[in-house]
């Protein structure tokens, strides 16, 4: 039987825990809400940027670029967006047994890695996995210059020829509840395909007049897309975050009330049991101090 | 006959809505766009971009990017836009005397173009300022 003493100590630790786990719960929520509101911002760009050079990609004439051109796959390039801490669900281990099983599905390529976030960074030098460049310490703000370091390692490390696709692994936001791990080819960049697999038809028939030409609108329009699909990647991933943590903190305030809850129980049965015990002790003492 | 425009930065959605007519300023040229529009794409220079929906006039100030023009719609991928009625005349106005007197002064060739750039900038600027249209605009979302 534990005793009095160490019981309230138990107590006492885990109402601690609940004030620090609901003080998490609310920071994350309150952080939630922005980053919610800057994914729904920042969707609509990507999306469209991204469809545009799926078009793009359609037209034969630009074949020849190499941000087009499939080649055969020898190095893959992964873009790893992970966060910077924990207690934040199942999120980042989703997206690293996606990374996992993506790599098993695909023997005899060697894999390289771009990193968003310390989880991931430990998640590499876990698996020996070689990575040529991370950034850690982004925040939440929505400033697309800090993860610029990033995507201008993997937009070299595609154009001098070391990897043939670039993909980018993240969690997207679906909602407060649900979070899910994604994998997403950038580069090269395909055309948009149907659901069922079939080319996408194009909105016209032919081709776009450009201004100035094909080559100045490209070289401007391949940077951008990268960065901002990697930009807007990053932004799920946050809301993501501190979705899954509101959640997690949540459950764990739940939890340590019940705990809580249990303890108290113990406790007073157990202080109960002492007084009876007391009591009756005194009683038999008064008894035999009578009899004698 | 309107089509869909969508005015978008990456940080955020500033129009997307059916309008009639746009004018934008493209690195060869102004450009109108009307529904049924040839297919093209352009980069855009920094200037205004107006769009006439029903009677109502709206302008922004767009600094540079890519336009998409297909015949039942335009996308507008700008690096930042700012409204006209954002514009602050004060702050245009002291950077464009900034930009001015470190042209007068002798500078780098480099310096020198970043600082023209500047100053066609901040003359655009002004210049959508000084002649504002609408008050209120449309696709405005709420700001948090």
């Amino acid at each position: 039987m534990p005793s009095l003493r160490s019981i309230r100590g138990r107590i006492k630790s885990v109402k601690n825990t609940r004030q620090i786990t609901k003080a998490m719960e609310m920071v994350a929520s309150a952080k939630m809400r922005k980053a919610q509101a800057r994914v729904r911002d920042t969707r609509p760009y990507a999306e469209k940027i991204r469809e545009l050079l799926g078009r793009l990609s359609a037209i034969e004439a630009h074949r020849p670029n190499i941000f087009f051109q499939q080649k055969p796959v020898k190095t893959i390039g992964i873009i790893l967006v992970s966060t910077d801490r924990g207690l934040c669900g199942p999120i980042n281990a989703n997206v690293f047994k996606q990374v996992n099983r993506f790599m098993a599905e695909r023997p005899g390529v060697a894999f390289e890695f771009v990193v968003v976030g310390k989880k991931g960074q430990d998640f590499v030098r876990r698996g020996g996995l070689k990575a040529v460049g991370s950034v850690t310490g982004v925040k939440d703000k929505g400033q697309i210059e800090e993860i610029l370091p990033a995507t201008q390692v993997a937009i070299e490390e595609y154009t001098k020829g070391q990897w043939d696709e670039v993909w980018v692994f993240y969690t997207e936001f679906v909602s407060t509840l649900s979070q899910k791990a994604r994998s997403q080819q950038l580069l090269p960049i395909l055309p948009e395909t149907e659901p069922d697999g079939t080319k996408k038809p194009s909105p016209f028939l032919g081709e776009y007049l450009y201004e100035p030409g094909t080559a100045e609108i490209l070289e401007v329009l391949i940077p951008r897309y990268f960065e901002t699909l990697v930009f807007q990647r990053v932004m799920e991933n946050f809301a993501s975050e501190y979705s899954a943590r509101m959640m997690a903190m949540r459950n764990a305030t739940s939890n340590a009330k019940e705990v809580i809850y249990q303890m108290t129980l113990v406790y007073n049965k157990l202080r109960q049991a002492a007084i009876t015990r007391e009591i009756s002790e005194i009683a038999s003492g008064a008894d035999a101090v009578q009899q004698g | 006959m309107s089509f869909m425009l969508s005015l978008l930065t990456q940080e955020r959605v500033l129009v997307t809505e059916e309008v009639d007519f746009v004018k934008a300023k493209g690195v060869d040229g102004e450009f109108g766009v009307l529904t049924g529009h040839t297919p093209f794409i352009t980069l855009l220079d920094p200037g205004e971009l107006v769009v006439r929906k029903g009677d109502a006039l709206y302008s922004y100030y767009v600094s540079g990017g890519v336009a998409e023009v297909l015949p039942k719609s335009m996308i507008v991928l700008a690096n930042t836009v700012e409204r006209a009625d954002d514009i602050n005349l004060e702050l245009a106005r002291t950077a464009r005397k900034n930009a001015e007197e470190a042209l007068s002064k002798p500078i780098s060739e480099i310096e020198r173009r970043t600082y023209l750039l500047e100053l066609k900038r901040e003359n655009v600027r002004l210049n959508i300022a000084s002649r504002r249209h609408s008050p209120s605009h449309p696709g405005q979302i709420a700001e948090d």
